[in-house]
Formats: structure tokens, sequence, C-alpha cells
């Protein structure tokens, strides 16, 4: 089972996208609530993939994916955005993020991206 | 009135529940239907609607009209749309740009109107005619994007369709775009509800966009259902959501405890 790696500063947004990952058939490999702790999980964990907040406080999510590109080149990172924030996601891409999904989530497209980004 | 006649079309009319057989003549600035005339000035909405199973078009003038135009139903679509009764504007538009968070990838700038009707606001071209009902406009405000190789200023439009939401832009000169702002933004405010939302009632409602079920909710917002029964009561109430289903809540009777009992022996036999 393909294991994630959820990273929000919002509680809410965390456990609505656990409970879209579980009912997808993801397994919840942790979460993290900044992105310097999602470093470390990252660490620790070697999830399958990470969904990435890009606002956060500590370090945002675009610094958490330079890092953890650094421990892992191949990390399959999807960023979390919001509307009005694709200039930021564009960067992201660059920086080698797999994919985006989009606030408000609607389960389907979460699923059908992780899915896209694990290659299943 | 003697103007030009521009196309005379067998319809049928929705008329006291049924659908009549007459013969609508379209001129430049009116309809001829049987003995009524539906000038364009008075039309103030239009949409395509289903009706009895047939599919027609539905225009709001001096009453509502349900008119099915046959195989020229686009076409008459289409030329009374660019002709409403509507505040419109010059601009270039892409919409969809942006649909359920996921870039539409053949997008394009086109010229043509964003026309503002006291039901809709549209987006008219030759190749398009796309409605969005005022309750279903979301957000308006101004982002820089790449045009053309240049950075320019747009408007930039949120809204819902079938359920997804739709990002649109609008590119025009700035001091009309300042305007279409403001006025786009009273028309969503009008559109808002009055009563503010709590945390848990906007989690709630974010949620069921998201298509989380009741008993996801209950358990992801420690709610009970009662809770839960009365914010979505508090929601519907405000127009924000409707009821699609009624949930049954069931415990057994003795004589099912029974046939469980009989399941189970069932099963170690």
């Amino acid at each position: 089972m393909v294991r994630v790696l959820i990273v929000d500063d919002a509680a809410f947004m965390r456990k609505l996208l656990k409970n879209i990952l579980f009912t997808g058939g993801f397994d919840i490999a942790g979460e993290a609530e900044n992105g310097k702790q999602a470093v470390e999980l990252y660490k620790q964990l070697k999830p399958d993939i990470v969904t990435m907040d890009i606002v956060m406080p500590e370090m945002n999510g675009i610094e958490a994916l330079k890092e953890i590109r650094k421990i892992d080149p191949n990390a399959k990172v999807v960023m979390c955005t919001a509307v009005g924030q694709e200039q930021m996601v564009k960067t992201a891409i660059k920086l080698g993020a797999k994919g985006y999904i989009v606030k408000p989530f609607q389960a389907s497209k979460v699923i059908e991206e992780l899915k896209r980004v694990a290659e299943l | 009135m003697s103007e030009k006649l521009l196309l005379k079309v067998p319809v049928e009319v929705f008329e006291g529940g049924n659908w009549i057989k007459t013969e609508a003549a379209i001129y430049s600035s009116y309809i001829q239907l049987g003995k009524k005339e539906i000038q364009f000035k008075q039309i103030r909405d239009l949409e395509y609607s289903y009706l009895n199973d047939q599919e027609a078009v539905k225009i709001l003038a001096d009453s509502e009209y349900y008119i099915n135009f046959g195989k020229y139903q686009k076409q008459v679509f289409r030329f009374l749309a660019f002709n409403l009764k509507a505040d419109k504007f010059a601009v270039y538009f892409i919409s969809p740009a942006i649909r359920g968070g996921v870039i539409v990838s053949n997008a394009k700038w086109e010229k043509g109107y964003l026309a503002i009707t006291e039901n809709a606001l549209w987006f008219l071209s030759p190749n398009k005619q796309v409605r969005i009902a005022l309750e279903y406009l979301g957000s308006v405000g101004k982002e820089k994007r790449s045009v053309g190789g240049k950075q320019r200023v747009v408007l930039k439009l949120t809204h819902v369709d079938n359920n997804e939401v739709i990002v649109s832009y609008v590119l025009c000169p700035e001091t009309t775009l300042e305007m279409l702002e403001q006025y786009i933004n009273q028309l969503i405010e009008q559109q808002k509800p009055k009563e503010k939302l709590s945390e848990i009632e906007e989690q709630v409602l974010t949620m069921i966009y998201s298509g989380v079920d009741s008993s996801s909710i209950e358990s992801i917002l420690g709610i009970s259902t009662e809770e839960l029964n009365k914010i979505y009561d508090k929601l519907i109430n405000l127009g924000l959501a409707r009821l699609v289903k009624i949930r049954k809540e069931v415990e057994l009777t003795p004589r099912g405890v029974s046939f469980v009992d009989d399941i189970m022996k069932k099963a170690v036999r």
C-alpha cells in the first residue's frame, strides 16, 4: 500500500486529507504541521508520497520540498495549494514537485492525482 | 413593425402543460411567436432547460417562455445571448481556465463580451456563450498574469459549475477592470448569506464539498449526529446546501436479535 506523509499546519485539513486518502486506499505514514517537521519525518518514515501545504509557519512548503529533494532526489511531493497560488505551484514544479492538488479538495481529484504520482 | 426577417422556423412552445407546435419568426429586434412578440430588450435571462423530456430555451422576458427551436436551438440561443438586456463590456476572456483545480489544457483567450444581466453573468464569443448564474459566483479579484509575453493585470473570477470550482480570467483596459471588479463584487455580496458561519460550520461545508460522508464528518469533527443535523439544517436554510437523502438509523427488534443469533449459530455449525 502506498504510504503518504501529510503536511499541513491546519489540523482540520490534515484530518480531511487523511480521511480522503484512507478511503482511497492509501496508507497514512504520518502527519506534520510545518515544513521543518516534514523534513524530519521524511527522514524517519521514508513515505512513498508527501502531500505538502505551501503556506506554513517555521518552514514553508517550498523550502521543505527543497530539503526533502536534497535528502531524496526521487521524492514524490504533491503540493497542496489554494486558488491564487499558481505562481508558487509553478516554482514548486520547477523544484521537482510531482503534482499539485487545489484547496478546497474534491476527494476524486485528490485520489486521481496521488494515484498518478504513485504510478498506480 | 417592418424589420428584416432573419429566420422563420417551426418551434414547439410549452403552454398550459403541453408542447404546442407553432412557428417562430426572428427579426432583428424581436421574436414573433404566433400573435406574441418578444422584444429582445425585454429578455432579462436565457438558459437551456429540460421540460417534459424536451430540451428548450427558457426565455425570461415579460413572462417565462420555454421554446424548442429544434435544429436551430444553438444558433438561436447564441443570437439571443448576444441580444440580451444586459450591461455589456468588450473584453478578452478565458472560461474555464481552471476546472476543479486542474488547468484546462486547451484554454485560450477569446475576444468577446462580458455581459451582466439581473440573474447571471455571461461570457460571450462567437464560439462560446457561458452563463454563470449570480448565485454560482464565488469571488472576484485582480491578478497578474503573463499575456502574450507581457505581465498584465487581469480579473480572476471563481464560480461553480457542476459542483466544481471554475476559474475564469478577463482581460480589458485597467479602468474597466477596476469598475468590473467592484460591480461583480457587489453582485457577489448580494448573494452571500447575511448570517456568518462558525468555524465548525465552515469545516462541515468544506467536507461536504470534498465528498466526505456524514459518518466521517462526525468522526473527523468529533460531533454527534444531532449536532451535525443541526448544522445541515442551517446550511440548507441559508441556501448553501440541499437535502438529497435522509439517513435512517435503526435498532434491532427482539425478532431481529433472534435472527442474528440464528445466523451466528449457522456460522459455527
